[in-house]
């Protein structure tokens, strides 16, 4: 099972998610990264059905790669999420729907917020200060209530997603090794050794 | 049988050029003036109305709606206005298409349409328009300002072979070349959105066929900022024409006291 | 009509049609055929070739219905299913070993079984899941690889070939494919194997193991595996591997089959008996088998 998580802080979003790929019991890698770079501001965390959530996370690339190049400029994190919301959504009501859950970081460089996206399989999009998926969130959501800090720096923010990480360890029966740890903030993106 | 050759509307000349468009372009030359100046802060946008006369039935344009009397200066989308030189009949649905274009992006990406993007989307059409078999070219030459986040206040020109530019300061339609060698003169880089106001009446009043301004004969728009920083966009009417006239020491001076007084 | 006339006419359904998609997507609809060309892509334009369905409303649950033998053990088509299979790359290349058991539900179909599929000198296959889909595929992999060596005078990287066949076995979704693969060869970058499923799972990775032995597979296997493995000792833990899962698997056992890809392109090292192993081993010297290797060996500690 998928785990990620993800949180803001003064002027930057930290998106964390699991590295294993499992079929059934067995564990099929330990180095999976399930975070894609869509733009030089935007981070996309993706878990859910196998198959289904590279293919729907590369089909997103590409598609805002495409608008990058277009226009020169990439599309606001606002924009992009409303319009993978879309996508989404689209995909519920076909044949064969994509079955993935996302999470959005990203900087917006015209008004210099950090903003974070929770998504859903169903389409639901909503602006959130932090977020998580999979089991993990059944443990992460209560604790991050009571820890988040919005004007945390990253330090703080990265102590933060250590207490929601370890937590997961302590309590979950499965739970996963380890994690990639990828942070947006004004620079851009960048990978984080916890 | 007969479609294979009247089917082909716009076809290479041997010497290389494109009769159609610049027969497109010659009409757009004739029609009424419009100008765009990009201040710092804000972007002024004046049309010359060509249909007028006494027995026009104006009353629409001086109350109601979003301003303007719906000939050339339009709102395409809460971020941008476009002021139309050419066709009216050819206008109307481009414009059309461009709100269609402008309410499918937000649709879509939720938020308003950057400008260039917009512009764009227009002239792929027009230039469709240039290539495919069986139609003629749309005779309309557009100014568009606009505001996004990306580029900030923006000037853009696009005519009827489907090409666009951004400019500072800019005109189409009758006289656009004494026009233009006026803004030239004039044009400064730092101008702000009222010295922009003047500059555009001052050139319109010097280019414009008749000796006199007034409301109906002139539309106006601008765009700037409102507090919450959003774009706002503000199109003219009649007796707000009038009363910047006589700000600007433009007015008519004498007779159609009624005009004045509103 | 003028089809582009038509585009942008306000009346009749096209233009109903129209208005829908342009509220709905915001991609243009300009396709290639409207410019009178697919620029000599015309064969590349259209996926694999697609087959004929059951004429019932949901073709996929019908054939779930007669092919499921775990929810129904009397259905009437029995798909072959137990296997173990393996692949793992170390400084020498990789090693592929596989077994030879062919199970439909519990009957033993075949013993003699090729679950390696030698798609190109340079590339392998391994088969897991369904027989007839891994066969049919793989092999239409295989033309698709040479059709790339035609095409651009240089041989598919694993890397495309096994995404070839994900985004193949992608499109099929939920229609009842089943494969586990490993896609398996020696490229510009050296050797290298991708997992392919049919759920659409790719995975890049030094070392893996498919099928309902899969799991025995892994205890020998990770334990034994380093990169600096010699071709022997390497060899010798692909072929222990599959005979740990052949003896402790019910659905996995009968041979061994044994291939190693090096940079001139595969060798098939040969086929062992599961049986012969454990007594015996492969040098006829020293058995794999438990009670064979702990032969007169006890835990028993009485005092002296």
């Amino acid at each position: 099972m998928d785990i990620s998580f993800a949180l803001t802080g003064k002027g930057y979003v930290i998106v964390a998610a699991d590295t294993t790929a499992a079929r059934s019991i067995v564990k099929m890698k330990s180095d999976e990264d399930k975070i894609k770079v869509l733009s030089p501001h935007l981070l996309m965390a993706f878990s859910g059905e196998p198959g289904d959530t590279v293919n729907f996370a590369e089909y997103v690339e590409r598609n805002l790669r495409l608008y990058h190049i277009r226009h020169t400029y990439a599309l606001r994190p606002a924009s992009a999420a409303s319009w993978i919301r879309r996508s989404l959504a689209e995909s519920l009501r076909s044949r064969s729907p994509y079955a993935v859950n996302l999470l959005l970081g990203g900087y917006d460089t015209a008004t210099h917020t950090p903003e974070l996206y929770w998504v859903d399989y169903m389409g639901t999009l909503t602006s959130v200060p932090f977020g998580a998926h999979g089991y993990g969130s059944y443990f992460a959501l209560s604790l991050l209530d009571r820890y988040h800090d919005p004007e945390a720096n990253l330090e703080e923010g990265l102590a933060t997603l250590r207490r929601c990480i370890d937590e997961v360890s302590k309590r979950l029966v499965v739970s996963p090794g380890k994690y990639k740890v990828k942070v947006v903030d004004k620079d851009g993106v960048r990978e984080i050794e916890l | 049988m007969a479609r294979r050759y009247d089917s082909r509307t716009t076809i290479f000349s041997p010497e290389g050029r494109l009769y159609q468009i610049e027969y497109a372009m010659e009409a757009i030359s004739h029609a009424g003036t419009v100008l765009g100046v990009l201040a710092k802060d804000g972007v002024v946008l004046a049309a010359e109305k060509k249909v007028t006369g006494k027995l026009l039935d104006m009353s629409g344009a001086k109350e109601g709606g979003y301003g303007g009397s719906g000939e050339k200066i339009f709102l395409l989308n809460s971020n941008v206005i476009s002021g139309v030189a050419g066709l009216t009949a050819d206008a109307n649905s481009l414009v059309n298409y461009a709100r269609q274009a402008a309410q499918g992006h937000l649709f879509n990406y939720n938020e308003d349409i950057p400008v260039e993007l917009l512009v764009q989307r227009l002239c792929d059409l027009k230039q469709g328009y240039t290539q495919y078999g069986g139609l003629r070219p749309f005779g309309v030459s557009i100014l568009y300002a606009g505001y996004d986040p990306h580029y900030q206040f923006q000037l853009y020109h696009s005519d009827p072979s489907g090409n666009y530019s951004g400019w500072k300061a800019t005109c189409i339609g009758a006289n656009n070349g004494t026009a233009q060698s006026l803004l030239k003169q004039e044009y400064k880089d730092d101008i702000g959105i009222d010295e922009a106001v003047g500059l555009v009446l001052r050139t319109m009043s010097k280019t414009m066929d008749s000796t006199t301004l007034g409301s109906e004969k002139l539309e106006f728009a601008t765009l700037t900022l409102d507090a919450e920083k959003r774009p706002k966009a503000k199109i003219y009417k009649p007796a707000e024409i009038d009363a910047l006239l006589v700000k600007h020491d433009l007015a008519k001076k004498d007779e159609d006291t009624e005009m004045r007084a509103a | 009509m003028n089809s582009f006339a038509d585009r942008f006419a306000t009346t009749g359904t096209a233009a109903e049609l129209r208005r829908i998609k342009e509220y709905v997507a915001d991609d243009e609809d300009v396709s290639d055929s409207m410019w009178g060309s697919e620029a000599g892509f015309g064969t590349m334009a259209h996926g694999a070739p697609d087959f004929m369905v059951p004429s019932v409303p949901d073709p996929a649950a019908f054939l779930r219905l007669h092919t499921d033998d775990h929810a129904d053990p009397s259905c009437r088509i029995k798909i072959k299913h137990g296997t173990t299979t393996l692949a793992f790359r170390y400084k020498g290349g990789v090693i592929v070993a596989v077994d030879s058991r062919a199970t439909a539900g519990s009957y033993v179909a075949s013993g003699t079984v090729k679950k390696v599929i030698e798609i190109n000198p340079y590339l392998l296959g391994t088969m897991a899941g369904g027989a007839a889909d891994c066969q049919y595929w793989e092999t239409y992999l295989g033309m698709q690889c040479r059709l790339h060596e035609l095409r651009n005078h240089e041989r598919i990287s694993v890397a495309a070939a096994s995404k070839y066949l994900s985004n193949l076995v992608y499109s099929y979704k939920g229609m009842g494919l089943s494969m586990g693969t490993m896609i398996c060869g020696w490229d510009k970058t050296g050797p290298a194997i991708f997992y392919v499923d049919s759920d659409g799972t790719r995975l890049k990775g030094d070392l893996f193991s498919v099928g309902s032995g899969s799991t025995f597979a892994y205890g020998v296997l990770d334990q034994g595996y380093h990169w600096d493995l010699t071709d022997e000792e390497a060899q010798e833990l692909g072929r222990r591997s599959i005979y740990a899962a052949g003896h402790r698997d019910a659905f996995s056992g009968n041979t061994i089959n044994l291939y190693h890809v090096k940079e001139q392109g595969w060798q098939f090292i040969g086929n062992y008996d599961v049986s012969e192993m454990h007594y015996n081993g492969p040098t006829g010297t020293q058995g794999y088998g438990y009670s064979v290797r702990v032969e007169g060996r006890s835990s028993a500690n009485p005092p002296v």
